[in-house]
């Protein structure tokens, strides 16, 4: 899947490249052209365009594996606003089942973890340090304190 | 199932085919409680299979249904002032079990059954 991605990705970039030229000639070297990053950052948006998937990124920011038991306590627990060992079972239950049908699947495809199904932990992969600089240049630090301001800014940017 | 609380109309899923079923379970989609569209549907479909929803396991619905695009097309975005309204039914299926999500928010399963009574 990711490799199909990459493919069609670059075979549209093609295409607006040469849409492009024509229309702004004015645009005459390479030199002016935007970075190609700037063009590659489907991966960011998708993996980061939910808040739970922010968190698990944020989390990722942190340490490069986690259990998925282990990660849906930690969101729970930001998401409730209460210590990890408060989380109830519901909480984690909810967030544990979302992530494991929703938005860890999700990251797989978009190249940003690995899943081990037998296990059920989760490993940064070839997309994630993109992710992770993205997401480290949004504001997100390691710093407790700022947490919950990080978590007010992720809400509020949620569509 | 005795849930039933008079909010449901009836009608067969439009994708019974030859095959006859049977509602086992249903539940509501509460955006501020559930948080997503993905979690009442694991919790109906674990409903439905006597199980708790951390056991309904294979395929991830991720693989089965586009839940976002559900969601989207139904609910609209929690802020902003019209949030979308679409109107419908859609229906898949996971594993044995019909899965419909009806845009007022309920969540339907059905298994398959044999006999044309219930």
């Amino acid at each position: 899947m990711a490799e199909g991605r990459i493919l069609s990705s670059t075979m549209s970039d093609d295409t607006k490249w040469d849409g492009r030229d024509d229309a702004h000639t004015e645009r005459s070297s390479a030199g002016d052209l935007p970075p190609r990053e700037i063009l590659e950052l489907d991966h960011v948006y998708e993996a980061l365009g939910h808040p739970r998937r922010r968190y698990l990124c944020y989390t990722l920011l942190e340490d490069a594996n986690w259990s998925l038991i282990d990660l849906a306590t930690k969101i729970a627990a930001w998401e409730n606003d209460v210590p990890d060992h408060e989380v109830t079972d519901g909480q984690r239950e909810r967030v544990y089942v979302s992530l494991y049908h929703a938005h860890v699947p999700k990251l797989v495809d978009e190249g940003v973890i690995t899943f081990a199904d037998e296990s059920e932990t989760i490993t940064t992969a070839g997309n994630a340090e993109q992710v992770l600089t993205a997401l480290a240049g949004m504001g997100a630090t390691l710093d407790g304190a700022q947490e919950t301001h990080a978590r007010s800014e992720m809400n509020d940017g949620e569509q | 199932m005795e849930s039933n609380n008079g909010r449901i109309s009836g009608g067969e899923p439009a994708l019974s085919g030859d095959t006859h079923w049977r509602q086992v379970a249903q539940r509501h989609y509460e955006p501020d409680r559930d948080g997503g569209l993905t979690t009442p549907i694991v919790f109906a479909i674990a409903e439905a299979a006597d199980v708790s929803p951390s056991e309904v396991k294979s395929p991830p619905l991720y693989e089965t249904v586009d839940v976002a695009g559900i969601e989207d097309a139904f609910f609209g975005s929690s802020a902003g002032t019209a949030p979308r309204r679409g109107t419908g039914t859609v229906e898949f299926h996971y594993t044995d079990y019909l899965v419909k999500v009806r845009s007022d928010g309920w969540i339907q399963i059905y298994e398959p059954t044999d006999t044309e009574s219930l």
